[in-house]
């Protein structure tokens, strides 16, 4: 139970510590700029945020909800991140007092947009663990104090910041900053996820995969001489580990490295006002110490995403869990897989493995219950790559071999990186697979049919 | 009054070097100051351009109180507002005169070499650009120091016997390079020296004697 609390006490630190951390930034951003009237809209937007999170504690928590919240976080990181490159390219020109209440509206509602699926996600999954301890009080007493201390430490420690903080911004930084920390710390789900990075890392991987993958099918015509299995196993390194996860952090880096840019190397724009040479040199000397300064908090965000995505990077491929199969055997035909052993328990939701050992190979099955609790049962080995088999990390399968990550309920889908999906019977003591069915496609695999199949 | 120096006192631990200077400067004026050697007029030149402080009294630079100024206001002050010009030239031995005149760019705001060598050409030495000092007469290194002064568009030029080096013809050039600057410009000029020659192009002569101004006159050039 006293896990339970500390994780409980680390998800309201971790949100206090946020919404701390972006008031104190925002409300500097707005004082350099003399806007702090919009410091109320921002007040509104989080009381508005922290109203749908009270509204969310009596929805119930389904994995389409929680799958939502953990897409949308993503969304509000891509939308911040790429609206800090589209501020660096298209300075605000200095805002018209009558769209004062336009904006007002839309920083209430990016406040609610960037605030509340945080809160909301935490917020269920405190209560999820309470419920999952039957501990319902401790929990939540912790995560409030947790949220209480660490919201009204953040603002006395780093409150004294805040008349020298906002120089260091401009619209551009600030939408950057606002993504960063939503970066660093947008994971919902507890110790499990206190930064967005290997969720990124997964999703930008999958796309390129597929895009890189799309791109060659559709490339490549019958009968190419260079359509080999060597071939493939070369495109596979294109979407494995290292070109992938490069992408990601070029991805992650390319509009730091562009306020960098713009911060260090530039061109500075020639004052049109200036009368004298001397004079015209101060204006360009003030503006290139403002972008040095605001070059600033960018460098550390660079070196931030670096360290964190290194260490994800070493988190994510550490963590695949990959059980040692359990060897079964055929019976008139079959490979049974029984499911009588009382130390296995098949419908945990974890991954489970089986060898079948035949002309001296050994032919893995992976048994996985999927979220809707349908177990599935596939081949440990997919058509493109070699059959190096899945780990599971979260609630995906990695393929070892390339890193793709595969949802869990999408297994039992055929084709491409997929786990080759098997007809199985399943029954409450046993599952049944034809032996000859699993030979057959376990031929295509080691004789590149599969691969052949693809052109 | 652009320069007001306020009942200016400079005292040494040995010695009073100014004992209560009182006198005003109009913007655009080319004000000289007299005296003979220990009469305090480099003193009282050096506590209005801000390089000395004075021990009491104050010094008003375009109703600025400069004296009231802490360091690092007073230097950026210094920078973006007045220029000087010594005796010695004082130019960087290994630096060139366009990188000479830069240098101060450098120190006001940032370089900008075009801009350099346009005040040199302006300075009579546009032949002389890639020259080291060693390589240049005395008249032609106070030319640089005179292009590096103004390349930040002082409204206050302080010179401290700029000619007390040179023969009387280089003095002539010098003194005619600076009228034509100062006509075409407007800054304002104190210059000290204890030559008559090189008072006569003021406007007006103020003539120190024992840390006091004992005369003020107005001259017609």
């Amino acid at each position: 139970m006293s896990l339970v609390i500390v994780e409980a006490a680390v998800v309201g630190i971790k949100e206090a510590a946020k919404l701390g951390i972006v008031w104190l930034v925002y409300s500097s951003f707005l004082r350099e700029h003399n806007r702090e009237g919009f410091l109320k809209a921002f007040y509104l937007g989080v009381a508005l945020a922290s109203g749908l999170a009270l509204v969310s504690f009596f929805v119930p928590s389904t994995l389409a909800v929680k799958d939502f919240l953990a897409r949308l976080i993503g969304y509000v990181f891509f939308l911040f991140f790429l609206g800090s490159l589209a501020a660096l390219y298209q300075p605000a020109r200095g805002f018209k007092p009558k769209w004062d209440t336009a904006l007002g509206s839309l920083v209430v509602i990016l406040t609610i947009v960037y605030l509340s699926p945080d809160i909301i996600g935490s917020t269920m999954f405190v209560r999820e663990i309470a419920e999952m301890k039957a501990a319902y009080l401790p929990t939540y007493v912790s995560a409030a104090t947790g949220f209480a201390l660490a919201l009204a430490l953040t603002v006395i420690a780093l409150g004294r910041f805040k008349h020298h903080i906002g120089r260091f911004f401009g619209l551009g930084q600030f939408l950057l900053f606002l993504s960063v920390v939503k970066l660093l710390g947008g994971g919902i789900r507890g110790f499990a996820e206190l930064s967005l990075i290997p969720s990124v890392q997964r999703g930008v991987m999958k796309f390129f995969h597929d895009v890189v993958h799309q791109m060659l099918v559709f490339l490549m015509v019958p009968d190419h001489p260079m359509l080999s299995i060597t071939t493939w196993n070369f495109v596979g390194i294109l979407f494995g580990p290292n070109i992938a996860l490069a992408a990601v952090l070029a991805l992650l880096l390319a509009p730091p490295a562009m306020f960098l840019y713009h911060g260090l190397l530039a061109p500075l724009p020639e004052p049109s006002e200036a009368a004298t040479g001397a004079e015209r040199r101060l204006l360009k000397a003030a503006a290139r110490a403002d972008r040095r300064r605001k070059a600033l908090p960018v460098a550390l965000f660079i070196c931030v995403i670096l360290v964190f995505w290194f260490s994800g990077r070493a988190e994510d491929i550490t963590r695949l869990y990959n059980p040692k199969p359990k060897p079964v055997v055929e019976d008139k035909g079959f490979i049974v897989i029984p499911l009588t052993d009382p130390t296995m328990n098949i419908r945990d939701g974890s991954l489970h493995k089986f060898s079948f050992y035949h002309e001296g190979e050994s032919i893995v099955i992976m048994v996985i219950e999927k979220p809707d609790g349908k177990l599935v049962v596939c081949l440990d080995a997919c058509e493109i790559c070699p059959p190096e088999g899945y780990g599971l990390s979260g609630e995906e399968v990695v393929c070892i071999y390339c890193r793709t990550p595969i949802p869990t309920d999408t297994l039992g889908i055929p084709g491409g990186c997929n786990p080759i999906p098997l007809e199985a019977r399943i029954t409450d003591s046993k599952i049944m697979i034809e032996a000859k069915e699993l030979l057959e496609k376990w031929d295509d695999v080691i004789t590149g049919k599969t691969k052949e199949a693809i052109r | 009054m652009f320069v007001d120096v306020k009942d200016v006192i400079k005292e040494y631990p040995t010695a009073t070097a100014l004992r209560g200077v009182e006198t005003g400067i109009e913007r655009g004026m080319w004000c000289s100051i007299m005296g003979a050697s220990g009469s305090g007029k480099s003193t009282l030149l050096n506590i209005i351009g801000g390089l000395d402080n004075p021990t009491s009294g104050a010094v008003f630079i375009d109703g600025t109180d400069i004296t009231a100024m802490g360091e690092d206001e007073l230097a950026r002050f210094r920078r973006e507002n007045i220029g000087f010009v010594f005796q010695q030239p004082h130019l960087v031995p290994y630096l060139n005169s366009v990188e000479n005149v830069m240098l101060s760019q450098y120190f006001h705001s940032l370089t900008d070499e075009d801009e350099a060598r346009e005040a040199l050409k302006r300075v009579g030495l546009g032949h002389r650009l890639h020259h080291r000092p060693s390589q240049l007469s005395g008249g032609e290194q106070q030319r640089v120091t005179i292009a590096r002064a103004l390349i930040n568009s002082p409204r206050l030029l302080l010179a401290d016997e700029p000619t007390g080096n040179l023969d009387r013809e280089n003095t002539r050039l010098i003194l005619e390079l600076l009228k034509k600057l100062h006509t075409e410009e407007q800054f304002t000029i104190i210059l000290v020296t204890h030559d008559p020659f090189v008072s006569g192009w003021a406007e007006r002569v103020l003539t120190m004697e024992d840390g006091r101004v004992i005369k003020d006159e107005p001259r017609y050039c």
